[in-house]
């Protein structure tokens, strides 16, 4: 067999697979959104925008804030792991930041749902601590409880990447900088994060992404108007059997990745051209 | 040489396997809700059924709570259609009204009703029309649910009894009413649609219908959807059916609608404080049956007729369906009453009792205007 035709059969599984189960039915979203029984239009969108305008900003803003609070969270916990002096914490936290990794969304969302309700674990622990009294104590289950269920699940995930990428920095730049008298902090933040923005860029581009396809958090923690995109979507095709409307968030949502994995892309390029000159 | 024989004998084997498994029938079982759905097939009435028709075996497979549980065994039936399939994979299924009138009108339904020996006991208006669409010979009645709203009575004394009552007291107690909306579930599409009968246009035509679009560019209608509006400004919003039910047993909301059924389930397992109470308010809230349906082409229609027929004879009604799962009966509460013991029965309508579950439990608006109510809401929520 020549090595063409072999090299074709092998991938060919994999490409067939992309294209079944991944490019026909984006295609087919995308046909959806902008079709009507009258034939082609932008009504699906129209629609999308007219009832869900506030949905559509409440997504970018949830998601972008919690992507700023990740990437604080990691570069803080990237940080100590890297910078940190007492052996016996930084073991500790390596050994605990990692867990929420491994729970999925919906059960960190049931998880959070009975902690931050106002009755809650939260509440209670701050109570009985005497830190609040019960009149005080508010429901934490709206938009600020999707943001803590966010960061909380995917700052390791950054972190990992984050750590790896500091933990395989040369170490001499740091050394220098301390014996110049530079505090931890200004090392952190002017030596080892510039040097591992990269990995900083890939994991909340990721995180992004994955956010806003969440649809279990905002349905168990977020019983609000506006909601998350996802979770309209969701409402559209089940309360209404209407494809178009959802298809047509769908577009909107892609749009939102796309432009953000777009930004990402040309960082990583003007990156690379800085490299190289 | 050897190891092809080896082989062929594996593959011989495996036959005389399959041909053993085909032997044993498998009925297969979909059905909408939640997980007691599930619970009720699996532990109850498959297993009954497997005694008594040996050889069969009942597999449940539940398509996930409210509509959209539905609309999955809608779009299942609907894809096979479409593909030309000489057989279809699902044997009887068990969804919601919304959706019934749609797989009648689209041909996917066996009208099988009056094949069953039980069919002359369900005589109640719901097994007739499902939210304006006939459905009459496709449908028997799982059981019928009410939704009512759930009250702490340690913090409400005298519970509202009416939608103005109910107004007034949230108005005195901001926060203190709480509901899941219209997107976390049945239980606060139910009290919307209670809403809109209390004070929307025209309460008789949105629950019979015929749909004019006029109604809803109304004046009336714009009005009570602007009050809810105003309404909803002193509730507290709950995450879904069962977050109603977690916040009042939590104390951080002292009322809520939420299915009846529901809430005796959790009060029998000890999910829920024992004093919690139920007020069915004025002029009505809606409630629904589920539907046992047979599809135009299901594998094992005879079988399946049958599944139906023990699901739905007195006997079973009375203990799956009112005694072990607290709903009411699908078939005319006559024929179950006799079956049961008088505190069973009794226990049953503690709260709400059967005169007010017959002048205040309505059904679900017509399809059209239920999904105008829901995207009124919806928008009116977009422009605040």
């Amino acid at each position: 067999m020549p090595s063409r035709a072999l090299g074709l059969s092998l991938v060919a599984p994999a490409l067939l697979t992309v294209a079944i189960f991944f490019i026909y039915p984006l295609g087919y979203s995308f046909v959806s959104a902008f079709s009507t029984s009258s034939g082609w239009s932008l009504a699906n969108l129209q629609k999308a925008v007219e009832l869900y305008r506030d949905d559509i900003l409440f997504t970018v803003v949830i998601v972008g804030l919690s992507t700023a609070l990740i990437g604080l969270c990691s570069i803080a916990i990237g940080g100590y792991l890297t910078l940190g002096e007492n052996p016996r914490a930084v073991a500790v936290l390596k050994f605990l930041y990692r867990w929420p990794l491994f729970i999925p969304f919906i059960v960190a969302g049931q998880l959070m749902r009975t902690f931050l309700a106002k009755n809650g674990m939260l509440n209670n622990t701050l109570v009985s601590a005497g830190l609040l009294t019960p009149a005080e104590t508010i429901s934490l289950l709206d938009w600020r409880g999707i943001v803590i269920t966010f960061v909380w699940k995917q700052t390791p995930f950054v972190a990992l990447l984050v750590a790896g990428a500091m933990a395989s920095l040369d170490r001499s730049t740091i050394e220098s900088a301390r014996n110049l008298g530079a505090s931890r902090l200004r090392i952190l933040w002017e030596i080892v994060v510039p040097q591992v923005r990269a990995s900083l860029t890939v994991g909340l581009t990721l995180s992004f992404v994955t956010m806003m396809s969440v649809l279990s958090v905002p349905l168990m923690i977020n019983a609000q108007s506006p909601t998350t995109i996802t979770a309209n979507m969701a409402f559209r095709i089940n309360a209404y059997g209407d494809y178009g409307v959802a298809n047509a968030l769908g577009v909107i949502s892609i749009l939102l990745t796309g432009g953000v994995a777009w930004l990402y892309l040309r960082q990583a390029s003007r990156d690379k051209g800085r490299a190289f000159s | 040489m050897k190891s092809a024989f080896a082989l062929s004998g594996l593959l011989a084997a495996a036959l005389v396997a399959s041909t053993a498994v085909n032997a044993q029938t498998t009925l297969n079982v979909a059905t909408a809700g939640d997980q007691n759905m599930v619970d009720y097939i699996n532990e109850y009435l498959g297993p009954m059924f497997e005694k008594q028709n040996p050889g069969v075996k009942v597999r449940a497979v539940g398509t996930g709570a409210g509509d959209a549980g539905s609309q999955k065994v809608f779009e299942r039936l609907d894809a096979q259609a479409k593909a030309n399939a000489p057989q279809w994979d699902v044997d009887v299924a068990v969804v919601h009204q919304k959706i019934t009138g749609k797989l009648v009108t689209d041909k996917l339904l066996a009208n099988y009703r009056s094949t069953i020996e039980t069919a002359p006991l369900v005589t109640n208006a719901n097994a007739k029309a499902a939210l304006g669409t006939p459905v009459e010979g496709y449908v028997m009645p799982m059981f019928n649910s009410q939704t009512a709203i759930a009250y702490n009575p340690d913090i409400v004394k005298n519970p509202p009894a009416t939608y103005d009552e109910l107004v007034e007291w949230v108005k005195k107690n901001p926060k203190q009413f709480g509901y899941n909306g219209i997107k976390g579930g049945m239980s606060g599409v139910s009290f919307v649609m209670g809403w809109m009968y209390a004070y929307g246009p025209d309460a008789k035509k949105l629950e019979n219908g015929p749909f004019e679009a006029d109604l809803v560019k109304s004046a009336g209608w714009t009005d009570a959807m602007g009050k809810l509006k105003e309404f909803n400004k002193n509730v507290t919003f709950t995450p879904g059916n069962a977050g109603t039910l977690d916040m009042l047993n939590r104390g951080e909301i002292a009322m809520g609608p939420v299915w009846v059924d529901m809430f005796y389930s959790w009060k029998t397992e000890g999910r829920l404080n024992p004093s919690m109470k139920l007020k069915l308010v004025g002029p009505g809230m809606p409630g629904q049956p589920m539907y046992y349906v047979v599809p135009a082409k299901a594998a094992n229609a005879d079988l399946a007729k049958k599944f139906v027929a023990l699901a739905t004879s007195p006997a079973v009604q009375a203990e799956g369906v009112v005694k072990r799962f607290n709903w009411y009966p699908g078939i005319d509460a006559k024929h179950v009453q006799a079956n049961l013991d008088a505190a069973t029965w009794q226990k049953l309508f503690t709260d709400v009792t059967p005169e007010e579950l017959a002048t205040k439990g309505r059904s679900f608006p017509v399809g059209p205007y239920f999904d105008a109510i829901l995207e009124s809401y919806e928008r009116q929520g977009a422009s605040n």
